[in-house]
């Protein structure tokens, strides 16, 4: 790293914006020879930088808006020392952490996440869109905000957004289920009726498959629901172990008519999916083969198999196959908690399914997102083309938090499902459009050029709900003179590359949330361009959770992974704050990260956001679109 | 029963052989099993003072740990209720301790009992995790608000209970 640069005390000429972050080690500047000198020019900046935040504080939105110019907004420390160390290191030592007050717990509830009034929720069951309404089930514990005996909690909505409670589906009343009515998924039939099949822990713990169905098909709010008299339909197959069978998927048909199901499980550590063919979901036929097995994955939780269109831009029914299809074999890992995808061929007579790359096979390769994210299930959307995917995102914090605040998990936002078109190696997920209607009252900020080591503060009127649109574009003189002349970076991690306090030349920048004024507290969600062992850059995109918080029970891990960008295309993300859950999307939904944050400061009023880049070559041109969101009826 | 038969005795000594091998083997299955924590000694303090242990698979061995945490739970509950009377400035953070702990016996262990029994071992690491993560919670409370802990030993002790048995979990998974 070159010399620091001179102090302003020192240097008359320094931008006079320049502000301080608080308490830093190496930030003090040196002192000056003649005090009564250094103190007038102290005196004028400081008068200075006061004028110049009021002038920003004043700045009409309109002007900004039409305003294409290139605006500098640095609050510059100089390149060289970038912006505090201090502000993006991972705390280090106990500082003074406050008890959870109800102030802090109350504010982390969400404005527009699906969740329970109180206690414990976790997988998605049974999405589905029935007579004009929108189904969510999910596991439930109704009596701690902790896993327990579980019953399938249930709403409906009519947008994905904004939700009705309805009574408890499905309680734990039969010997089958005596123990959890546990994961399943809906059937629509052809002639429009429903089926569920579901895992039941039996009362010696046993895991079968059940059938339930509405007691009244039509009620569209499906309130009540009758289990098959003749469960369970499906119990271990020689071979399983009775603790290694649950989660069976939607049905799709198969060549001869008939219905196909897949259900997770392991053979020693290799993880697999069985195959059941059935025509009337009450008898069964276990197939030979697998559809799928990975060696050392461990056990498949929530799988979930379906369709993707290879050119189209909708979402296809469960039972679509066919030349222009591939299909996507999703597992959860037991092992890791982590959602895991691959893409593939689907042989509908054999019942096989075989990745189109290996080397990214499931529990190997992709995953839905690089954040806190399990046991997710998607469902085709008949009535706007679509498949949605829901998720389970538990809590981060302690269960004695939990307690106090009554409550634990979130649904992760519904997002769309689409085979992205350009790299043909991935899907690509994006926040469902009806999440749009809660945006509101826009900030934006055109063409910001954010130098090496420097800061923005953004001006917003609340900063707990948002949805962020932003673009980035590094400058081109800088990315050719080091792709030139520099070595490959020591290969970046988001997790153990020290989050966005570590500079490198090309990054990293981005926007960071739920900030506290001082950065005591922040959340940045960011780009690190680097260069790999093959000469080309590669993309990062992460969201570091290691100073979120003032709190040390919480969380503090720093999420990511590796981003596809397509040559000419400029770094695009979106995220959406939602209180104690943040969900950024790169590059259309290329690469996601859901993070759940619970600060102590950065909380209500004091919440803002800030525009950073913390490179220490390039500079960064940065446009965004920033609303204030509508808490939802959930 | 001729005693003093010679087929008699053959049969007692392979009996007494048989014992003595089932019962080593269970031992050696329990020593393996600790071998695989990150305080074996403690460990095994912990799944022998059970007699159950001789013959248990490893969801039993777990449950037998998660049994040990309980255990230790309330008996740091009992302690905090005893340091308020002789401390009582430190109640504030003798309150956060027994929230804490509160949630160690009353929720985490009691998920993670049901979550064993029923073959979801991972919600029962959680639960585990989470008994560790209160225990640091307590102990850095004293410090953070300027008090030398009263509850070091305590805590370290839950710390390390909590560990154990979460390794032993995952051996489940």
């Amino acid at each position: 790293m070159a010399s620091s640069s001179p102090s302003d005390l020192e240097n008359p000429h320094a931008t006079c914006s320049y502000a301080p972050l608080p308490g830093g080690t190496g930030d003090e500047p040196t002192v000056s020879r003649h005090p009564k000198k250094s103190a007038a020019i102290f005196l004028v900046c400081a008068f200075l930088s006061l004028a110049f935040v009021v002038a920003l504080i004043g700045v009409d939105k309109a002007e900004l808006n039409t305003n294409e110019a290139a605006v500098v907004l640095s609050r510059g420390r100089g390149v060289d020392k970038g912006v505090s160390e201090k502000s993006f290191r991972p705390l280090l030592g106990a500082e003074n952490s406050y008890p959870w007050s109800s102030n802090m717990l109350d504010w982390q509830r969400t404005g527009f996440h699906f969740q329970p009034k109180n206690n414990w929720m976790n997988d998605p069951n049974g999405p589905v869109f029935y007579k004009g309404w929108y189904h969510l089930f999910y596991q439930y514990h109704p009596d701690a905000p902790v896993w327990g005996k579980i019953v399938w909690g249930h709403a409906v909505s009519k947008d994905l957004v904004n939700w009705r409670h309805l009574p408890i589906a499905m309680e734990t009343d039969q010997w089958y289920d005596e123990q959890g009515v546990w994961t399943g998924s809906a059937t629509i039939l052809p002639d429009g009726q429903l089926v569920v099949l579901y895992t039941g822990s039996t009362n010696e713990s046993v895991q079968v498959q059940n059938l339930a169905y509405p007691a009244d098909p039509s009620d569209p709010l499906l309130i009540n629901w009758v289990k098959y008299p003749g469960n369970p339909v499906l119990v271990p197959p020689p071979g399983i172990d009775e603790k290694d069978f649950r989660d069976p998927t939607t049905a799709w048909k198969t060549p001869e008519g008939k219905w196909r199901i897949t259900i997770g499980s392991k053979v020693n550590k290799t993880g697999i999916s069985l195959v059941y063919d059935t025509e009337d979901f009450k008898s069964f036929e276990l197939l030979d083969q697998v559809l799928h097995a990975v060696p050392g994955t461990g056990m498949w939780e929530c799988v979930d198999f379906y369709p993707i269109s290879k050119q189209g831009e909708n979402g296809l029914d469960t039972s679509i196959d066919g030349p222009g299809v591939k299909h996507v074999v999703k597992a959860s890992m037991d092992d890791d908690r982590n959602d895991y995808y691959s893409i593939g061929t689907y042989d509908a007579l054999k019942g096989k399914w075989t990745p189109d790359n290996p080397a990214s096979d499931v529990g190997i390769g992709l995953r839905y997102d690089y954040g806190i994210y399990y046991a997710s299930k998607t469902f085709y959307d008949q009535d706007k083309q679509r498949r949605v995917l829901w998720s389970w995102i538990k809590e981060t914090d302690t269960e004695a938090s939990d307690i106090s605040k009554g409550w634990a998990s979130l649904m992760g936002v519904p997002r769309t499902i689409l085979l992205d078109k350009k790299t043909q190696t991935n899907i690509i997920q994006w926040p469902v459009e009806e999440i749009n209607r809660l945006r509101t009252n826009a900030t934006v900020f055109k063409n910001l050029v954010v130098e090496a080591g420097s800061l923005v503060p953004l001006e917003l009127p609340a900063a707990s709900q948002l949805d962020i649109v932003a673009e980035f574009e590094l400058d081109e003189a800088t990315v050719m003179r080091l792709n030139d002349v520099s070595d490959a970076d020591v290969a970046y991690d988001c997790a153990k590359n020290g989050g966005a306090a570590t500079r490198g030349a090309l990054g990293p920048f981005g926007i960071t949330v739920l900030a506290h004024e001082g950065l005591i507290e922040h959340t940045p969600v960011y780009f690190y361009v680097a260069k790999g062992v093959d000469g080309n850059l590669k993309t990062f995109f992460c969201a570091d959770q290691s100073r979120s918080s003032s709190a040390m029970d919480v969380d503090k891990s720093i999420y990511g992974n590796v981003v596809p960008v397509m040559k000419g295309e400029k770094l695009s993300m979106r995220i959406l704050v939602d209180h104690s859950i943040v969900e950024s999307f790169a590059q259309g939904g290329r690469t996601c990260i859901t993070s759940r944050v619970y600060p102590t400061k950065a909380i209500y009023n004091n919440a803002q956001v800030f525009l950073f880049n913390n490179a220490t070559a390039a500079t960064v041109t940065a446009s965004l679109s920033i609303w204030q969101m509508k808490s939802a009826q959930i | 029963m001729n005693f003093s038969s010679p087929l008699t005795i053959l049969f007692t000594l392979l009996l007494l052989h048989e014992t003595l091998y089932s019962t080593m083997a269970d031992q050696k299955f329990v020593e393996n099993t600790c071998k695989g924590t990150p305080s074996p000694n403690l460990c095994l303090k912990i799944l022998l003072a059970n007699p159950k242990s001789q013959n248990s698979d490893l969801t039993d061995l777990a449950l037998i740990g998660v049994a040990a945490v309980e255990d230790k739970g309330l008996e740091i509950i009992r302690q905090i209720v005893a340091l308020k009377r002789s401390s009582p400035k430190l109640t504030p953070t003798l309150n956060h301790c027994e929230e804490a702990y509160h949630a160690v016996v009353y929720a985490d262990v009691p998920s993670s009992n049901e979550a064993l029994r029923g073959g979801m071992a991972k919600f029962a690491e959680d639960g585990m995790a989470d008994s560790a993560v209160e225990s640091q919670s307590c102990e850095r409370s004293f410090r953070e608000h300027g008090w030398v802990s009263p509850m070091t030993d305590l805590n370290k002790a839950m710390n390390d209970v909590a560990n154990v048995v979460r390794a032993i979990i995952r051996m489940l998974l």
